[in-house]
């Protein structure tokens, strides 16, 4: 089998020709450096590359493989690290100047379970700066670029995982999610992306981040690639104490009932406002074809959302603590996105994180209240297509809104809510724009039920009009 | 801006903010025109009852109780 014919399987499909010997670990390590090498120059994906690492790791699990030591469907497999998660004695810049050289002692916890479970890392991923935007345009390692459309911003802040996902670099990336920070760069570039409940995998690792809401999830090119990664992550970890100590259930074993008598929600409000015509369109088909597949239909109301905008007071105070040493010691290393987002921080009241903070409350209250009538919800993952990398602005309903730094926020609009939840939810792509690039749609479900949500989007995955479709630049 | 520079400027001041200089002071505009606007919509609300609790519980199922 050609090497690019490989690259372009899923880890699902390649495991077990991977624990027969038919596909070797290092000559798949060996083709996707390569492919890396060649789209590094246009997409601008990695901040580092490990080849030597990936190597080494590669030949030490084929070796194992030899040796019938098998551990799993990631045995073998090469991924991505977005680099804001330590690896230990591997440079982990966070994308800013300001860590330009900061070399971690240790491996985050989910790096250290990837290592566990036989994955080969292949390199850390390029972000925004501070993992602090939705663009991935790094104003200090460069900007990355859409696979779909050069000239277009991946999504972000993990945008160089979802762009080696989508072009055949890496079978998965672990990237994190604060506000979209995973399902924006999937939806952007076509793939797959998870944010599962907070507290399910462990945070510790997790650099320069916010105190409250942030996940480490994964971005993959099929849905049941997405329950093997969270199967490796997920678990109480007694050194963070945001993980909860609940039963991980096999995710596998859901993947393949039908969805018949399922029941999926509507929001009535929100989630279908201030959305582009195009990505509209293609959710709603998603939504028909989920009905085809035997799933109810509910009208949901959630009109607490209309106060979704104050749980920005929380981040935007939670922010300037965070960075307050490192804009102490090297605010001139900031870029100015990031910089003056943050420092605008300084200047929410203890009162009104305290609002934002009961806002939060009522929003969870009631997407529990509402998940208790149906099983999921269904909604856009953004409210756009990719923007171009130079955009500074997009225009909805005639009004326009900042795509980056200061007043930014619109494209997380339907993401960031539930991190605020804490609920699971996965973007699956459903099509793609008149210019090429791909649409998604949002699944949210209930807490700790992931399971439920990998059915969901398999069922739907299987009949998307995305299905079989890639990026001209990975071949 | 809603809030005038001289109030930004106590507040640095008072409170040991980080400096700005008055072209920053623009550049943070934007986003705390966005605070303001949401801080206008929360005025009819009332959250005075409104629980603190924060965590998620789960039963052994992995099932949600809210």
């Amino acid at each position: 089998m050609a090497n690019q014919d490989l690259l372009k399987m899923t880890i699902s499909e390649i495991a077990p020709m991977i624990r027969s010997g038919e596909v070797s670990p290092v000559e798949l390590t060996e083709a996707a450096l390569a492919q890396a090498d060649r789209l590094q120059p246009t997409l601008n994906s990695f901040i580092t590359i490990l080849r030597d690492q990936a190597m080494d790791q590669a030949k030490k699990q084929e070796a194992a493989i030899v040796r019938g030591e098998f551990l799993g469907p990631l045995q073998g497999i090469p991924i991505g690290i977005k680099d804001n998660i330590a690896t230990g004695g591997i440079r982990t810049t966070v994308g800013t100047k300001v860590l330009s050289d900061n070399v971690p002692d240790e491996d985050a916890e989910v790096v250290r379970r990837c290592k566990e479970a036989g994955a080969i890392i292949l390199g850390k991923e390029n972000l925004e700066e501070f993992a602090a935007g939705a663009t991935s345009n790094n104003p200090h390692y460069g900007p990355v670029h859409n696979p779909w459309g050069l000239d277009h911003i991946p999504g972000g802040s993990s945008g160089g995982g979802g762009a080696n996902v989508a072009s055949g670099v890496t079978f998965a990336s672990l990237g994190t999610d604060l506000g979209g920070s995973v399902r924006l760069p999937a939806t952007f570039c076509g793939v797959v992306g998870l944010k599962q409940t907070y507290g399910r995998v462990s945070q510790r690792g997790l650099l320069v981040t916010s105190f409250n809401g942030d996940h480490i999830g994964p971005m993959t090119r099929s849905v049941s690639d997405s329950a093997l990664v969270l199967q490796a992550l997920a678990g109480y970890d007694p050194l963070d104490p945001s993980t909860v100590p609940v039963p991980v259930p096999d995710y596998s074993a859901a993947l393949g009932r039908n969805l018949q008598g399922m029941k999926m929600g509507i929001p009535s409000n929100y989630f279908f406002e201030l959305v582009d015509s195009e990505v509209e369109a293609a959710v709603r088909l998603a939504i028909e074809a989920l009905q085809e597949l035997g799933v109810e239909t509910r009208e949901v109301s959630l009109p607490s959302m209309e106060y979704s905008g104050a749980l920005r007071f929380a981040s935007m105070s939670d922010s300037v603590v965070t960075h307050e040493p490192y804009i102490q010691s090297n605010r001139e290393d900031y870029g100015p996105d990031t910089l003056y987002r943050t420092l605008a921080g300084q200047f929410v009241l203890g009162r009104d994180y305290s609002k934002s903070l009961k806002v939060q409350r009522i929003i969870q209250e009631e997407h529990a209240r509402v998940l208790q009538e149906v099983d999921f919800l269904v909604t856009p993952t953004a409210p756009v297509p990719a923007p171009r990398i130079d955009a500074k602005y997009i225009t909805l309903d005639g009004e326009e809104h900042r795509v980056r730094g200061p007043g930014s926020g619109i494209i997380s609009r339907f993401t960031s809510p539930e991190n605020a939840t804490g609920l699971p939810a996965i973007t699956v792509p459903c099509g793609f724009s008149e210019m090429g690039l791909p649409i998604g749609v949002q699944f949210i479900g209930r807490a700790f039920d992931e399971s439920t949500l990998f059915r969901v989007a398999q069922g739907y995955e299987a009949v998307s009009p995305s299905r079989g479709h890639w990026p001209t630049l990975a071949d | 801006m809603a809030i005038s520079k001289d109030t930004l400027k106590a507040m640095i001041r008072d409170f040991h903010g980080f400096e700005l200089s008055d072209s920053e002071m623009d550049l943070i505009a934007p986003e705390l025109d966005a605070y303001l606007s949401e801080l206008e919509k929360l005025r009819a609300l009332d959250l005075s009852k409104v629980m603190s609790s924060r965590l998620i519980k789960a039963d052994e199922g992995g099932q949600a109780d809210g």
